[in-house]
This record gives structure tokens, sequence and C-alpha cells, in this order.
């Protein structure tokens, strides 16, 4: 549960101080759900790497958010949804090192592997949507 | 910050459209001077009353403690009082209201009080307007309206002000914020040493490479600690400007060691893919600067003192 059981939630991404705000949130909403310190971290980081991408690829978007539970198992679910030029390889955007601004190219490998699921839909020319889960074992 | 003046105080420029969209004509201004006579004659009456009123409520008295202050503050109202029949609402008329909100805001009084006190004032004004132009009540009705489409246009220039100013002082906190944000702070002979706390953001990354890089050039330090035990998260941006600037050092002939990595911060960069092979990294800073002085007392720093 979170601090005030709110289950679902929306953050804009605009500015780059958006991130920030963005983090803050999830990081407070993954330590009431019951993460540990290491899941809230790679949370917070997924979370960074998605929302910077949004701040640098595209005008606008928005982080959505969702405490899901399950018998046994409680998780967070991160929607990232902006209004960019879409991703036009996704396979080559997986690729560790693909960069279109010359940035590390780390950041979408790294949230797959820091996150339990994801999955990038995205249509050129309107826009991508990443979504993101991490899961924990209920308290 | 321009943003915040832009967007919040009425420029001066602005002012005769903002006039326009008050609905506040010349013969608004014209009825207000008409009436300006009779303000004359009862504006101490108006102002003894406000202050009675105000002096009855603890948090307004905390501003009005003294009789010298009492007595200016009398001025500066009956003042006040009869600019806003003068029928001249010019540049020094617009000039004198936004001093008014800023003043307010800088002696710490809320805009509930600012508020309050006009409400008061607009209570204590009504009456005189129908005293004095009861005969004629459509006269007395439009010189109502006049009064209170200049008293509107007077509270929005004040309130802008108001948030103008406290926009003022968050910018000029930020600024300091980013300013001390990154101290580079001379350990050991030979050995600087910066924290970093927060957020590396690109703003920040900038500011702290060029910070840490004079530093170590005005110390002639060969070696350069930077902790991030203050770092919540490090992102692949963060690590891309961390790693930019230990090559930047690595320019100048110095070498960085990366102190405080916690256990969450270690997972995360590993699972990120981000190579730090050929950064020295240790969990705290002391273990960082034994490591230092070490590498001092060895001669292994690559650095040479006579540059």
């Amino acid at each position: 549960m979170t601090m005030d059981g709110k289950q679902q939630g929306e953050l804009p991404i605009i500015s780059e101080s958006d991130i920030v705000a963005c983090r803050k949130v999830i990081r407070t909403l993954s330590t009431n759900a019951g993460f540990g310190i290491t899941d809230v971290t790679r949370i917070v980081t997924a979370v960074s790497e998605l929302a910077r991408n949004i701040y640098v690829h595209a005008e606008c978007g928005k982080m959505r958010w969702n405490i899901m539970h399950q018998p046994g198992k409680i998780g967070i679910e991160l929607i990232f949804e902006d209004n960019g030029q879409g991703i036009a390889d996704i396979e080559q955007a997986m690729q560790p090192g693909f960069s279109t601004v010359k940035s590390m190219g780390m950041g979408l490998p790294g949230v797959k592997r820091l996150m339990d699921e994801m999955r990038i839909d995205s249509i050129a020319g309107a826009g991508s949507t990443v979504t993101i889960k991490k899961w924990a074992r209920a308290r | 910050m321009t943003y915040a003046a832009s967007n919040y105080i009425t420029v001066f420029d602005k002012w005769d459209d903002q006039k326009t969209f008050f609905c506040f004509t010349p013969e608004d201004a014209k009825r207000l001077s008409d009436f300006h006579p009779f303000a004359e004659k009862h504006v101490d009456e108006v102002v003894d009353g406000l202050y009675a009123h105000l002096l009855k409520f603890e948090e307004a008295q905390m501003f009005l403690d003294d009789a010298e202050t009492l007595r200016r503050l009398k001025i500066a109202q009956r003042r006040y009082f009869l600019e806003l029949t003068s029928g001249c609402y010019e540049e020094e008329y617009y000039e004198n209201r936004i001093k008014v909100g800023v003043t307010h805001q800088r002696m710490g009084i809320p805009p509930r009080l600012y508020m309050g006190a006009y409400s008061y004032y607009l209570q204590l004004m009504i009456p005189l307007i129908y005293q004095y132009l009861g005969d004629d009540l459509e006269k007395a009705n439009t010189t109502f309206s006049a009064m209170y489409k200049i008293i509107n246009l007077d509270q929005e220039l004040a309130m802008s002000a108001y948030i103008h100013a406290v926009e003022d002082v968050i910018s000029k906190q930020t600024e300091e914020i980013l300013e001390m944000s990154t101290p580079v702070i001379q350990v050991w002979e030979g050995v600087v040493a910066t924290p970093i706390i927060g957020t590396l953001d690109s703003q920040r990354a900038q500011q702290f490479m060029e910070h840490l890089l004079e530093k170590i050039v005005e110390s002639k330090s060969p070696i350069a600690l930077i902790d991030i035990t203050g770092v919540p998260q490090i992102d692949t941006a963060t690590a891309q400007h961390l790693i930019d600037t230990i090559n930047a050092v690595k320019l100048l002939g110095s070498k960085v060691i990366i102190t405080g990595i916690r256990p969450a911060i270690a997972q995360t960069l590993v699972h990120l893919g981000i190579n730090l092979q050929g950064i020295i990294t240790k969990p705290s800073m002391s273990a960082g600067l034994k490591v230092a002085l070490e590498m001092l007392a060895v001669g292994n720093t690559g650095f040479n003192k006579t540059n």
C-alpha cells in the first residue's frame, strides 16, 4: 500500500526538473510498496533513464504509474508515453551502444536488465510507449 | 528568472491593455476624480477607521507595534487613498501600486492581511459614495463601479508584485544552492576531494567539472577524490557526466578515485552495463584517501610536480 492509499497516478515530463520529480515520487511509492533498497534503486534508475529519454527525444510526455496487487506479490507498473518521432527500429534501439544523440546508448538495454518486464510500443511519427514492471513479494 | 517577471508582473507596456481588460474607461477615471473633493474631506475618517479595525487583530498588531510606525503608515495610507480618486492612473500610479506589493511582501505581511484590509477599506468607502451621491442613484452606482474596478486593478498589481518577489527569492536561492552544491576541498597536500550531493543534471555536471578542474590546477593536486555517497541513483546520463569529468581530469595529468559507491548503486551500474574499468573505486571516502596517500608516497601519480 502506498502512503495515502493511492494506487495510480501520472506526472508530466516536459522539463529536466520533471525527471527529478518522477524519480522522487517513484522512490517514495516503491519504498512504501515494500521494495528493498536495491530494487528501489533499480526502479528509480529505470525511471530516470526513460524520463530522460522523453525529455531528450520528445517535446513532452508523461509517466503513468500503477501499483499492482496479486496473490502473494505486489508490483509497480510504469508507463512512459511521449509524442516524439517514435523509435524507428526497436531492435536496434535495444542494442547496447546504439544512440541517435551521442549518448552512451546503454539506457534502454539497461532498463530491460533493471526491471522484470519491459515492452516498447512505437508508431513512427506518432510517439512511443514504454511499459516496465517490477515485482516484489507482498509484505 | 525572466520567466517569473514576464509571467506575473503586468509590465507597464501592458498597463493600458490591463485597464481595457478590466473595463476601466476614461469615464471611470472622470467619475473618480469628481468624487475626489469629497474623498479628501473624509480621508482621515477612513484611514483612522481602517487602522482601528486592524488593531483589533493580533496578527495585524505585529506590524503596527509602535506609534511611530503607525504614524508613518497612516500618512502613506492617506496618500494611497487620495491617489485612488486622483483621476490620473498612468505610470506613476502603476509604479506606486507595484511598490505597495513589494513592500508588503518584504515586511512579511501575508496577502490575506492585505486583502482583508482592502475589503474593510471598501466597506468604509461604499457608504461615503452613497452619502455623497445618494440623490443621483445612477451616478452613485457608476462611481461605485469605477471605484471597484480601480481597486481590482490595484490588487492585481500588488498580488503580481507579491508573487514576483517570492519567485525572485526562489530563483536567487536556486542559484545559491547550485553555487554551493559542489565544493572542492583540499584534504591533503596533493589531494582534493569533492562530495556530490543529490542529482548530477547537465547544468550541475558542467559546473561541477569546471570547478573541479580549476581546483586541481590551482592546488597542483595529482589526485582528486569524487565522493558519490550522497547520490541516490546513477543513470547512464549521470555516469556519462562522471566519465567525462574523469577523462578531463586525466588530461590534466591527475588521477580520480571514486568513493562512496553503495551496494545498490554498484548493482545498477552493472545492470546498466556501464564500464568503469581503469577507474579506481572505493566504497568509502576514508578508503579512497588511504589509497591516495599510498599513491603519493610511492610517487605513483603520473603527475609532474614541476607543471
